[in-house]
Order: structure tokens, then sequence, then C-alpha cells
């Protein structure tokens, strides 16, 4: 078989063999909206942890950090610590999210909003700016499972129509398997992914310059100003870097996907262990920036987006086709499985709190596990032609993303201590928030070298605050959502 | 239920949370040099990958003065 061929037959492979392999883990579950979108709040601390890995690293753990150290090293450093102070917080928050949910019997992110603060209005403006973020985010993994193929294919074929065939497979294995389909599913990929990354941090510095810590040696003396940060408010310096770490952390819980799993936990002690556990995962991303230095050595001179696949070109050019083969798979693993949570956050907000409750359709267990898995078919197609239409870099997508949801913050952390906040002073925060942070990250603008996310959470904060002492004092209800 | 711990590990508790958060960033500036290098790493790489290692003893101390293990 010519090497393009065995490459892209193990991709295929792994891929199928996950998605058969988490089948089978779901084969006697009796699927109700509650087991089909937050697992029957069942999952213990390791399935869940396993889950959360699955989900929280993407594409851009596999491409992004090595492409980020490629091209500028140390402002890289930032996706290790922020994962480590999002589960800090996440300590504290997640817990409080989840008995939200069990107590008031919630199935999405947005109807933590509609109950918090007694506003329907509220949760159906919420679950539509949820879905919009969804859209483009799922069309990031596209983005970087196109790029995987292409390199296993050792760039001899357009890789559009393979990606899209692999994303359709993938909707109709969410539209049958839920949310405990892409735990199982997870366990194939954190393998993986945990392999090649070692594979990547390790291997090939101990290849090409004995050891890890000699390929730093190379880069003291050839690059030295890429080992630290700029100081200051230069481009990606010590401002950006803390802002924008503080940032992602506060917005690391905030994803639309992360609500359907925290409600999955089967207690608040489970969430509890798994912060405490999480922060492991990090250090093998520590192994993708020794990949992204290593690669800078070895194959120089890539531009824009071309970075994010540096060391998928050290491996393709000096390895065999087998092993690449594997790289590939666990990439590919790494855009599919948060796909699948995205494409069931999207359909669930859709068709609980704007289906359900605005339309009043879909209301019964059985019409709303129906209307979901038609709703995952549905996002993923618009996804799939979002993707096919508007393309920009990965690392630059995921910030957009990021200082899109870290303005949920203030509305889910004053639903907790703030008795006085209302819907309508969340509502107007959300609003300021937004209009401040994507512009400025739109045109990556980044005011005296903070983080744009950053100064846009602080006028959200200012404006809840105001807009909530102007507007009347919420009459807290705590009941349930009418999910059952 | 578990019973409520008493309110002066509060203060404590927030100390464990922040000292982690704290290195990670504010102290960034201070650390962000190549010498002395850690294991060959340049030292603000090492000292952050240390602190991700030790922050799960930082969280298992606030999980036992909140007395859930």
């Amino acid at each position: 078989m010519s090497a393009p061929a065995t490459a892209l037959t193990i991709v295929a492979l792994v891929v199928l063999g996950t998605i058969l392999f988490a089948l089978a883990g779901v084969r006697r579950i009796k699927m109700d909206p509650q087991q089909y979108i937050v697992g029957g709040r069942s999952f213990g601390t390791i399935f869940l942890w396993v889950l959360l890995a699955g989900e929280i690293y993407t594409t851009f753990t596999f491409l992004g950090i090595a492409g980020l150290t490629y091209s500028q090293g140390a402002p890289a450093y930032y996706i290790m610590a922020y994962g480590t102070c999002a589960y800090i917080l996440g300590y504290f928050l997640a817990p409080a999210m989840w008995r939200a949910g069990k107590e008031r019997g919630l199935l999405t992110g947005a109807d933590f909003f509609e109950t918090s603060y007694n506003s329907r209005a509220l949760g159906v403006a919420i679950a539509l700016l949820q879905f919009v973020m969804i859209v483009p985010y799922v069309a990031l993994q596209l983005s970087g499972l196109q790029i995987l193929l292409q390199i296993a294919g050792y760039g001899a074929y357009n890789a559009t129509i393979s990606t899209s065939v692999a994303f359709v497979i993938l909707a109709l294995f969410v539209f049958t398997a839920g949310l405990r389909g892409t735990a199982w599913a997870s366990i194939v990929k954190d393998v993986f992914v945990l392999a090649a990354v070692t594979f990547a941090g390790i291997a090939i510095p101990i290849r090409f310059f004995g050891s890890p810590a000699s390929m730093f040696d190379r880069i003291v003396q050839t690059h030295p100003h890429m080992l630290v940060l700029p100081f200051g408010t230069a481009f990606h310096g010590t401002i950006w870097y803390i802002s924008t770490v503080l940032l992602s952390g506060i917005g690391f819980y905030m994803g639309p996907h992360s609500w359907n799993a925290v409600y999955s936990a089967r207690s608040g002690d489970t969430l509890r262990r798994n912060a405490m556990l999480l922060p492991f995962y990090q250090i093998f991303l520590t192994l993708m920036l020794f990949a992204g230095f290593s690669a800078a050595l070895i194959v120089p001179g890539l531009k824009g987006t071309a970075v994010d696949q540096s060391f998928l070109h050290v491996v393709q050019r000096y390895y065999p086709a087998w092993l690449l083969g594997f790289v590939a798979s666990a990439g590919a693993l790494a855009a599919l499985i948060p796909a699948s949570a995205l494409l069931l956050a999207g359909a669930s907000v859709i068709t609980k709190n704007v289906a359900g409750d605005v339309f009043g359709i879909a209301t019964s267990d059985a019409a709303r596990t129906r209307l979901t898995r038609i709703l995952v078919l549905v996002v993923a197609l618009l996804a799939l032609g979002v993707w096919l239409t508007a393309q920009r870099t990965v690392v630059e997508l995921l910030l957009l993303y990021y200082n899109g949801i870290t303005q949920f913050m203030p509305g889910v952390v004053a639903a907790f201590l703030w008795k006085r906040a209302t819907a309508w002073g969340v509502a107007a925060g959300l609003a300021a928030g937004l209009v401040v942070a994507v512009p400025l990250a739109a045109l990556n603008i980044s005011p005296w070298g903070v983080n744009a996310g950053f100064l846009a959470l602080a006028v959200n904060v200012a404006v809840l605050i105001i807009i909530s002492l102007l507007t009347r004092a919420p009459v807290r209800a705590r009941q349930g959502s009418g999910a059952s | 239920m578990r019973p409520t711990p008493p309110s002066s590990v509060l203060g404590l508790r927030v100390l464990l949370a922040a000292v982690p958060i704290a290195a990670l960033t504010v102290a960034v500036p201070f650390v962000n040099r190549i010498e002395p290098r850690i294991l060959g790493l340049p030292f603000i790489l090492a000292w952050s990958i240390a602190w991700v290692m030790l922050t799960p003893a930082f969280i298992w101390s606030i999980g036992r003065l909140d007395r859930h293990w």
C-alpha cells in the first residue's frame, strides 16, 4: 500500500472503531431527554474525567499549541496556566452549577439563566446566543480535521470531501448515542491523544537533538527570545499573558457544552474530585510545547496557518506512514469528540429553550428526545455550511470564542452571590460585554496590552450592577423549569 | 448534608485557591527568565509546570478544609 493510503486507512479504522466502541457502550441505554442530553446525571469521577478531558482538549490542543509555540514561543505557555486556574475556580463553581441543575431539573445552560432570574425571555436569548457561538466552534474543529487528513494523505488530495463525510458520520453517531456515547468515545480519544502527545514531545526531541533538554539548549543558542515573554504592554507580552490566562480561566466552564458535562455528574463531590485531577492532564500539554519548539528547529520558515501543521510536517517527513496515521488519528478524534459534545449542546438548547419554551412543541419526553436528535443533524449541516464558506486560523477563532463565552460568567456568579441581580441587568451586561469584546477581538486590538475580552468583562460587570439597581428587584423563583 | 466548616477556615480556603492562581499569573513578570534552567527547561516554563503539578495538592487541601473528603 502507498504511504498516503496506509496513513488514511489507519485514520479511518481508528475513527470508525471508536464510534463502534462507543455505540457498544450505550447499546442497553434507554434514551429519554435526561439520559440523552445530560447522561442521566449519573457519571462517576473517572467517567466524567474522561468526558471532560475528551471534550475540553480539542484540535487546538493538538495543532494550535504546537503552532503558537512554533511561531511565537513563550506566549503558548498560557495554555497550561489557564486550564489550571480554571480548575481551581471550578472546584467552587461547578458543584454550585450542578446543584442548581439537580434541584431544578435543568438540561441546558439557558435553563440555568431562565430559572435563576425567573425570566423565560432571558433563557431564550441565552439559548440563541449559545447556538450562534457553537456553530463557528464546530467549524473550527472541521478546519483542524481537514488539516490532519490532508497531511495524512501527504498533501496528495484536497481533504474537504473526506472531512465532510467524517463529520456526517459523527453527526449520525451523536444522533444515536447522546452524551453517554461521547463519554465512551472519549475513552479511546484520550488514550490516542496522550500517546500521540508523548511521542511528539519526547520521541521527536530525542531523535533529533538527543533529549528535550538539549533541544532547549539549541533554542537558547539560536532563538533565546522565544523562551521568554516580551515585557509589559508589548504584543503577547506579560500583561497580555496575565489577562489572557485569567480571562480564559474564568470562561472555561462557560462553554455551552460544559453545562451538559457538569449536569452529568453524579454529585457535587464528583466535580470537586475532577477539579483536583484535571490539572494532571495539563502536564501533557507541556509536551506539545516541546513538539512546537522542536518543529521550529527542524522545519523552520512556515508562515500563516501553516504553522499549525508544523509538528505534523516533521512526522510526515521523517517517520513511517503508519506512525503518521496514528498521530493523525489522535488529532482526528480530538476534532470529532468535542464536536460531538457541541452538536448535542446546540441541539438541546434549541429543543428545550426555543421549541419547547417558546412554541410549546416537543414538550413530552419522547418528542423532546426525537427533536433533539433531528436538530443534532441540522446543527451539523449548518456548521458544515459555515465551514465550507468561511475560514480563519485555529488560534484566532478560539480566542474569539473565549472572548464571547466568558461574558456569560457575571450572570452565573451573580445568580449565586448577588440576590439583587435582575434579568435586565444580566442581559444588558452580557450585551455590553459582547459589543466591546467581539469587535476588538476581530480587529486584534489589545488596549494597553490587555486582552480585550478582559476589558469587556469589566464593562459587563459594571453594566450588570448598574442596570440591576435601576430595575425592579427580582422575585427569585427556584422551581424547576418544566423538565422532568 | 455535611456539617458546615467553621468560618475561620474561609480565609484559608481563599488563600489556598489564590496562591497557585497568583503564581501562574501575576508572578510571571518576576520569573520571566531563561536562567536558571531546571532539567534543561527555561526557568519560566519550569516554574509554570511546577505550579500546575502542585495545584492538585492545593485543591485537595481546600477539600479537606471543606470536609468533602
